[in-house]
């Protein structure tokens, strides 16, 4: 069996007097997705943007990308591919420009081969040339998604990508992150909509006040169970 | 240096499209003047025009807080700071671009500000002027390079524009002493001190390789 793509032990992190996630245990096997749920503050972005790597653990272990990595943060950087909620984009940048950039700094080879494909792909093909800070809510997002693909990341973490969008935005949206786990990406998807980590992913970690109070495993997901489970650990953990 | 590029280039190019910081920082920069020209005696007049290097490197260290401050508000745009913070490459390259960009962009800001001044203040730049230039990008990047660092330090606190200048600048000591030393003796004697040029080297080259060296913690949450 190979080695999960993600693995956390005893992971916290605090900011100052304030503890975001305590004790933390996860692994996230390659290829699969994992929802995380739980109520706001309840440390789902901070586990994110520590996957990420953009913010470093207070205590615990953590290794994110291929063992080979070795713990260098900079060398998992680039297996990972991350989406927040906000776009990352600049404004004054036109839609190719900004994934451009991204390539850059990620220094793809054949780079504007790869963005004229993402662009076509994400169907912003006809607003390459429109500056992101014209772009509609759905397009910027899309192109957000693009901007975190620009490598071709093994990992791709995603932080409410469905926020702000209408029913057939978020539908194309979830077409697109079932496209990403046939490509054989791990996902770690962070979402208050249910119904849709139940359509995406193999398996749920609820968060609560930073604690990690249940996970959901693939045959319960399967079940259609989703939503009692996390109303019963909601319920559990006194946070309903 | 791929990303140093990338960073410059990215910051330039947001620069041109909008103009925000140029304009702000030549606009405070030529109300100093134009204040300065009202407080201070004629020209000729019993004028302290010995302190005239030291008023136009106040100005211009104050026309680069505006611009600092406004060159990570702007990552702050969209989250941007964590696209730059997610490249896996030493983000010392992601630091020495920003801080090329802010000195790109703080120099000519200084030329025309030090034009007016001297046209101003009746001082004759011809002879010196290339010597000046030397003086005005070596002040510049000392300032933008630890402002730089600074810039990025400041943006995730609450009083981010008031953040900037306390910490910036007592340590901007070193390099606008250096600065306004070469000037003044180019503006006396035609000759920037050996001494004074020495000072702003060396800051200049201390605060590059250390603010290349911490930036990786800096962009950390």
């Amino acid at each position: 069996m190979s080695a999960p793509a993600i693995e956390a032990e005893g992971l916290d992190k605090r900011f100052g007097p304030v503890t975001a996630l305590r004790d933390l245990d996860l692994a996230v096997p390659s290829g699969s997705v994992l929802a995380v749920l739980g109520p706001n503050g309840a440390g789902k972005s901070t586990l994110l943007r520590l996957l990420a790597g953009l913010a470093r653990p207070s205590r615990g272990r953590l290794r994110v990308g291929p063992e080979s990595s070795g713990g260098d943060r900079r060398r998992a950087r680039r297996h990972v591919g991350f989406l927040g909620h906000a776009s990352l984009l600049y404004p004054d940048l036109t839609a190719r420009e900004n994934l451009l950039f991204g390539a850059r700094l990620y220094g793809v080879r054949d780079r504007e081969r790869v963005v004229a494909d993402l662009l076509q792909q994400h169907g912003l093909g006809d607003l390459s040339e429109r500056r992101a800070g014209t772009l509609s809510q759905g397009q910027a997002r899309r192109l957000a998604i693009a901007r975190s693909l620009v490598h071709d990341p093994p990992i791709v973490l995603l932080d409410e990508p469905f926020a702000g969008l209408d029913r057939a935005a978020a539908g194309r949206l979830a077409e697109r992150l079932g496209g990403l786990k046939s490509d054989g990406r791990t996902t770690v998807l962070v979402t208050h909509d249910l119904a849709r980590a139940a359509e995406l992913a193999d398996a749920a970690l609820v968060l609560v006040a930073g604690h990690a109070v249940r996970r959901a495993e693939p045959a319960e997901l399967a079940s259609g169970a989703l939503e009692g489970i996390y109303l019963s650990a909601l319920a559990e953990a006194g946070a309903a | 240096m791929n990303v140093l590029w990338s960073v410059l280039w990215k910051d330039l190019i947001t620069e041109w499209r909008s103009r925000d910081r140029v304009v702000a920082m030549a606009v405070f920069a030529l109300l100093v003047v134009f204040l300065y020209q009202l407080a201070l005696p004629a020209p000729g007049a019993g004028a302290p025009d010995a302190v005239a290097p030291g008023l136009l490197w106040i100005a211009y260290a104050f026309a680069a807080l505006l611009g600092l401050n406004r060159a990570f508000a702007l990552e702050l745009e969209n989250d941007a700071l964590a696209g730059l913070a997610l490249a896996p490459v030493d983000r010392g390259w992601i630091f020495l671009g920003k801080a090329l960009a802010n000195t790109a962009l703080l120099v000519p800001v200084q030329l025309v500000a030090g034009i007016v001044f001297a046209g101003a203040r009746g001082l004759d730049l011809t002879g010196i002027a290339p010597s000046l230039f030397g003086v005005v990008v070596l002040g510049a990047l000392g300032i933008c390079s630890i402002g730089t660092l600074f810039g990025a330090v400041a943006v995730r606190t609450t009083y981010r524009e008031v953040m900037l200048p306390l910490l910036l600048l007592p340590l901007l000591l070193p390099v606008l002493l250096g600065a306004v030393r070469a000037t003044a003796g180019l503006f006396d004697d035609g000759e920037a001190p050996f001494s004074a040029l020495q000072l702003l080297a060396v800051a200049d080259a201390v605060y590059l390789i250390l603010s290349f060296l911490v930036f990786e913690y800096v962009l950390d949450e």
